[in-house]
C-alpha cells in the first residue's frame, strides 16, 4: 500500500540527526569551510551516533538499517552542511564498495577499525577516477600486475573524496588490458603501503569541508587477498560496480535534496521579508512561481529518492532498482542545482556576497552533482536498462572516457 | 511504514484496465477521435463490468464513494485507500485513451460537490439517478462553473440567481462544460450579487429539460475530441428551491458557496494529474519502443546518446509527477489537508506529460508527426495539452502553491 509515513524508529532517528544537523553542523558551516575539514569534535559526535554505519549490513559490523533510513538521514545532514556530510569520518564510499565487491568476512574485517573508539579519525576512500582518459586503449592507465603472491599496482588516481585523510583505499586498476572496461580489478591498499603516495589536495568549487585529492601508486605491492571481487565474472563485476554506483548516487542525491531544501527555505524566508515597491518580493508572481517550482523540485526529488531506496531495501529486481536510482539521482541533482541557482538569484546582489550562505549553497550544488555518476551518465544507464541494451561497462560505468567524477 | 508497492487490489485494477486498454480501447481510439464519440455498446459493457454504477465517477474505483443510501458502511477504523486507488486507475485509463475516461457515464465532476455539500436527500436523489446503467439508459452529470469571463477566478462569475417564491431564477452562460450537452443534470454556480464576492455564490443542481436551460455550442477542440464540451445557456431558468445544493443553511457560513467549488478541486486535481501521467507514459513507451525497433542501439553514435538522454529525462519527470500524485492522494486518504500538494501534482504532471508528448514526437523524427503512420502519438500530443489547462492552468496551480508556502500572501 502506498504510504509515505516513516516508521517510529525512522522518525526518531530522523529527529535526532536533524537536531545534530541543526545545532551542530549548520552553525559551523563557514567554520568547516575555512578549516577545509569537519572539526574533530563534530566528527566525534557523528561517530558516536553511528552515522557511518547506518546501512552497512550487520554481518559487516554495521547497523543494517537499510538504504531508505540512510537517505532520510543523509537529507538531514545535507540540509545543514552538505560539505560536512562528505567530510565526516567513517568507511564512507569505501564501506559501500567493499560490501558490494567483497565477501561478508572481508567486509567485516576491513570495516572493523572504522567502528572503534578512534573511528572518528579514520576515513575510507575509493580511488576510481583518473585525471585523463587512456588514449591507447579502453580502460584505466593504472595497472595491477600479478606478481608472485600478490599484485603490483602502478598509476595515478584522482578526484578521490577524503584522499588526504584516508587510512584505507579501494583502488581500481586494469588487470587485463585486452578487456578494456571489462578487465578491471579492485584492490585494498593501506595508507602505509610503501608504494602509495598521497598527492596534493584539489582546491574545489564547493563542499570545502570534504578533502578531494589524488594518490600515486608506484609499484605498490599488495597481497592477492587484497583483491576484492576477483572471482566475479566480467558481467558480475560490472553489475556489482553498477550497484555500488547506483546506491552511492542515491546517497549523494539525498544530500542534494537536503541542500536544495536548505536553499529553498532561505530563499523563501528572504522573499517574504525583503520588500520592494511596497510589498515582499515573494508577493510578485515571477518570484512566487519560482519559489513554487523549487518547492515542487525539493518534494518530488525526495519522494523519488525514497522510492528508489525502498526498491533496494525490498529487493525489487536489480535492474528496476538501478534504474529507479539513476532516475531519482539525476532528477535530484539537477533540481538541487536549479534551487541553488535560484536561491542566489532571488537574493539579488546580496546572494553574491559571502556574508550570506546562498552563494555557498550554489557552489555546493554544482560540486555535489560531480560526487557520483552525473545526471548525464545516470540518464544513459536508465535508458540502457529501459531499452534493454546490453549493460556494457564502457557505457554504464562512470569512466574518465565519458566524464570524470569524484568518488 | 513507507511503502511504494501497490496493494493487491490496486495491482489487479491496474492490470485489468491495462488489458482492456490495450486490447479493446486503444484499437478504437482513433475512430472515437474522428467520430467525436465513444460507441454506446462499449460504454454499456463497461457499465456492466462496473455493476451499473457510474464508471466515470472514478472514486468508485476504490471503495464505495457514491454516497448512496443502503450501501455497506465503511469500517472507519480501516484507512481508506480510495484516492490512491483512483489515481492508479485514472493513470491506466488515460494511458489507454484520455478522451474515453471523460466519456464514462456517471455523475462526473458534478459528483464531488453533490457528495460534499448536498443534503442527504439531494445525495440520494441526484446520485441515485445513476443507478442501473448496466441495463437502463446511460447518464452523465456535469459541473458548470466556467463562464466566458471567469475561469479559475471563481469569484468573477456573473451568472445570476435570485429567489422568487419557491424557485430560484437563473440567468447566464457557462462554457467549456465537459459532457454538458448530454448531462441529465449540471451543478451550476451562480451569484446572488457579484458585489458580495464569494459569499454571494450559490450552487444548484439544474436538470436537463428545465425550461430556460439550453445547450449552446458544442466546441471543436484540439484534442479529447471524442469527448463532448458544451456551452450551457440559462435564460430565466426557474430552478426549484430544493435543488439549491446543501440548502440555504450551507450558505450561512462564510464563503460556503465558494468552498464548495474549491473542495472539488482538492480531490480532483491529483486525479487529473494521474491522467496526465498516463498519457505521458503512453507517449514515452511509444517512443521507447520506436527507438528499440528503429535505431541501432548499443552503438556509441552521438544520435543514440542524445535520444537515450531525452528518453530518460522524459521518464524521470513523469515519475516525479507520479510521486507528487501519490503523495497528494495519500494525504487525501489520511484526511490531511492537501490543497498545496494537489496543486503541485497537477502542475508537475501537466507539464511533464505535455513535454513527454512533444519529445516523443521529436524522438521518432519525421515519422512522429505523420497521422497515418503514428496516429496515436499524434493524437496524444493533441489530447495532453489540456491537462495543463483544465482544473486550473499550471500558473493557477502555482498561485495556490505560493499562497500555501507564503501564508502572508493573500493576493497578488
Amino acid at each position: 500500500m502506498i504510504d509515505f509515513e516513516p516508521s517510529e524508529d525512522q522518525r526518531m532517528m530522523q529527529d535526532s540527526v536533524a537536531q545534530f544537523a541543526k545545532s551542530t553542523l549548520a552553525p559551523r558551516i563557514r567554520e568547516s569551510e575555512k578549516l577545509r575539514a569537519v572539526p574533530e569534535d563534530v566528527r566525534r559526535l557523528a561517530h558516536e551516533m553511528g552515522l557511518g554505519f547506518i546501512d552497512v549490513p550487520e554481518s559487516a559490523g554495521g547497523q543494517g538499517l537499510g538504504l531508505l533510513t540512510r537517505v532520510m538521514l543523509e537529507e538531514e545532514l545535507g540540509s545543514a552542511d552538505a560539505g560536512a556530510a562528505f567530510g565526516l569520518s567513517g568507511p564512507g564510499t569505501f564501506g559501500a564498495a567493499v560490501v558490494e565487491l567483497g565477501t561478508v568476512e572481508q567486509a567485516a574485517e576491513l570495516l572493523a577499525d572504522f567502528g572503534s573508539t578512534d573511528g572518528h579519525a579514520r576515513f575510507g576512500a575509493v580511488a576510481w577516477s583518473e585525471a585523463k582518459p587512456n588514449k591507447e586503449r579502453a580502460g584505466f592507465v593504472t595497472t595491477a600486475v600479478l606478481e608472485g603472491d600478490g599484485y603490483k599496482i602502478t598509476g595515478k588516481k584522482a578526484f578521490i573524496i577524503n584522499a588526504p585523510h584516508a587510512s584505507r583505499f579501494l583502488v581500481f586498476a586494469q588487470v587485463d588490458a585486452s578487456k578494456g572496461w571489462g578487465g578491471l580489478g579492485a584492490f585494498v591498499v593501506e595508507k602505509d603501503n610503501a608504494g602509495l603516495k598521497v598527492g596534493s589536495r584539489h582546491d574545489t568549487l564547493g563542499l570545502e569541508a570534504a578533502a578531494f585529492g589524488e594518490i600515486t601508486l608506484d609499484n605498490a605491492i599488495v597481497p592477492a587477498s587484497a583483491r576484492l571481487g576477483g572471482g566475479l565474472s566480467e558481467a558480475d563485476f560490472t553489475k556489482a560496480m553498477l550497484r555500488y554506483f547506483s546506491k552511492q548516487a542515491l546517497v549523494v542525491a539525498a544530500r542534494a535534496v537536503g541542500l536544495a531544501r536548505f536553499a529553498y527555505e532561505i530563499a523563501l524566508e528572504y522573499c517574504e521579508t525583503r520588500k520592494t515597491f511596497g510589498k515582499p518580493i515573494g508577493h510578485f508572481q515571477a518570484v512566487a512561481f519560482n519559489l513554487a517550482d523549487r518547492h515542487m523540485d525539493v518534494e518530488s526529488s525526495r519522494w523519488l529518492v525514497w522510492k528508489a531506496a525502498f526498491a533496494w531495501d525490498t529487493k525489487r529486481p536489480e535492474n528496476e532498482a538501478i534504474r529507479a536510482s539513476a532516475q531519482a539521482a539525476a532528477f535530484a541533482l539537477e533540481a538541487a542545482m536549479r534551487t541553488g541557482d535560484d536561491c542566489v538569484a532571488l537574493h539579488g546582489g546580496s546572494g553574491f556576497i559571502r556574508d550570506l550562505i546562498a552563494e555557498k549553497l550554489m557552489r555546493d550544488a554544482k560540486q555535489i552533482a560531480l560526487c557520483c555518476a552525473t545526471p548525464e551518465q545516470l540518464d544513459q544507464i536508465a535508458a540502457a536498462i529501459d531499452l534493454r541494451a546490453p549493460l556494457d561497462p564502457a557505457l554504464v560505468l562512470p569512466t574518465p572516457d565519458a566524464q570524470a567524477i569524484f568518488t | 511504514m513507507i511503502d511504494f508497492v501497490l496493494s493487491k487490489k490496486q495491482q489487479e485494477l491496474k492490470e485489468g484496465i491495462h488489458n482492456v486498454g490495450k486490447f479493446v480501447i486503444r484499437p478504437m481510439s482513433l475512430e472515437m477521435d474522428r467520430n467525436h464519440e465513444v460507441p454506446e455498446p462499449f460504454l454499456r459493457n463497461f457499465m456492466k463490468l462496473a455493476g451499473g454504477r457510474g464508471g466515470q465517477d472514478i472514486e468508485n474505483f476504490g471503495e464505495d464513494g457514491s454516497g448512496e443510501e443502503g450501501k455497506k458502511e465503511r469500517d472507519p477504523s480501516k484507512i481508506s485507500e480510495a484516492n490512491r486507488t483512483s489515481a492508479v486507475g485514472a493513470e491506466e485509463l488515460a494511458w489507454a485513451d484520455a478522451a474515453m475516461v471523460l466519456c464514462m457515464p456517471g455523475a462526473g465532476l458534478g459528483g464531488p460537490p453533490v457528495k460534499s455539500t448536498g443534503t442527504p436527500e439531494q445525495r440520494k436523489r441526484f446520485l441515485g439517478m445513476f443507478k442501473g446503467m448496466d441495463t437502463g439508459p446511460l447518464k452523465w452529470g456535469a459541473y458548470g462553473l466556467t463562464e466566458p469571463g471567469a475561469g479559475s477566478d471563481v469569484s468573477g462569475i456573473r451568472s445570476s440567481c435570485r429567489k422568487d417564491g419557491k424557485h430560484w431564477v437563473l440567468n447566464g452562460r457557462k462554457c467549456y462544460i465537459t459532457n454538458g450537452g448530454r448531462a441529465i443534470w449540471t451543478v451550476i454556480f451562480a451569484t446572488i450579487d457579484p458585489a458580495l464576492g464569494r459569499a454571494g455564490h450559490r450552487a444548484f443542481v439544474v436538470e436537463k429539460g428545465t425550461p430556460g436551460f439550453e445547450v449552446g455550442k458544442i466546441e471543436e477542440k484540439m484534442g479529447l475530441r471524442a469527448n463532448e464540451t458544451a456551452e450551457l445557456v440559462l435564460e430565466d431558468c426557474r430552478v426549484p428551491e430544493e435543488n439549491l445544493l446543501g440548502g440555504e443553511a450551507a450558505y450561512t457560513t462564510k464563503e460556503g458557496g465558494f468552498m464548495t467549488a474549491m473542495k472539488t478541486f482538492d480531490n480532483t486535481r491529483p486525479l487529473v494529474g494521474a491522467m496526465a501521467v498516463g498519457i505521458g507514459r503512453a507517449a514515452y513507451e511509444y517512443a521507447r519502443d520506436f527507438v528499440k525497433e528503429n535505431y541501432l542501439i548499443g552503438r556509441p553514435i552521438p544520435r543514440y546518446a542524445a535520444i537515450a538522454a531525452k528518453l530518460s529525462q522524459v521518464s524521470r519527470k513523469l515519475d516525479a509527477a507520479r510521486m507528487l500524485v501519490w503523495r497528494a492522494t495519500y494525504m487525501a486518504d489520511m484526511g490531511i489537508p492537501n490543497a498545496k500538494e494537489a496543486s503541485m501534482s497537477k502542475a508537475a504532471a501537466g507539464q511533464a506529460a505535455t513535454q513527454a508528448c512533444i519529445d516523443a514526437i521529436e524522438i521518432c523524427g519525421a515519422h512522429g508527426s505523420i497521422a497515418t503512420e503514428h496516429a496515436l502519438l499524434e493524437k496524444w500530443f493533441r489530447d495532453v495539452k489540456v491537462y495543463d489547462i483544465f482544473e486550473g492552468t499550471g500558473n493557477i496551480q502555482r498561485i495556490v502553491i505560493a499562497k500555501r508556502i507564503m501564508p502572508g500572501l493573500k493576493a497578488f
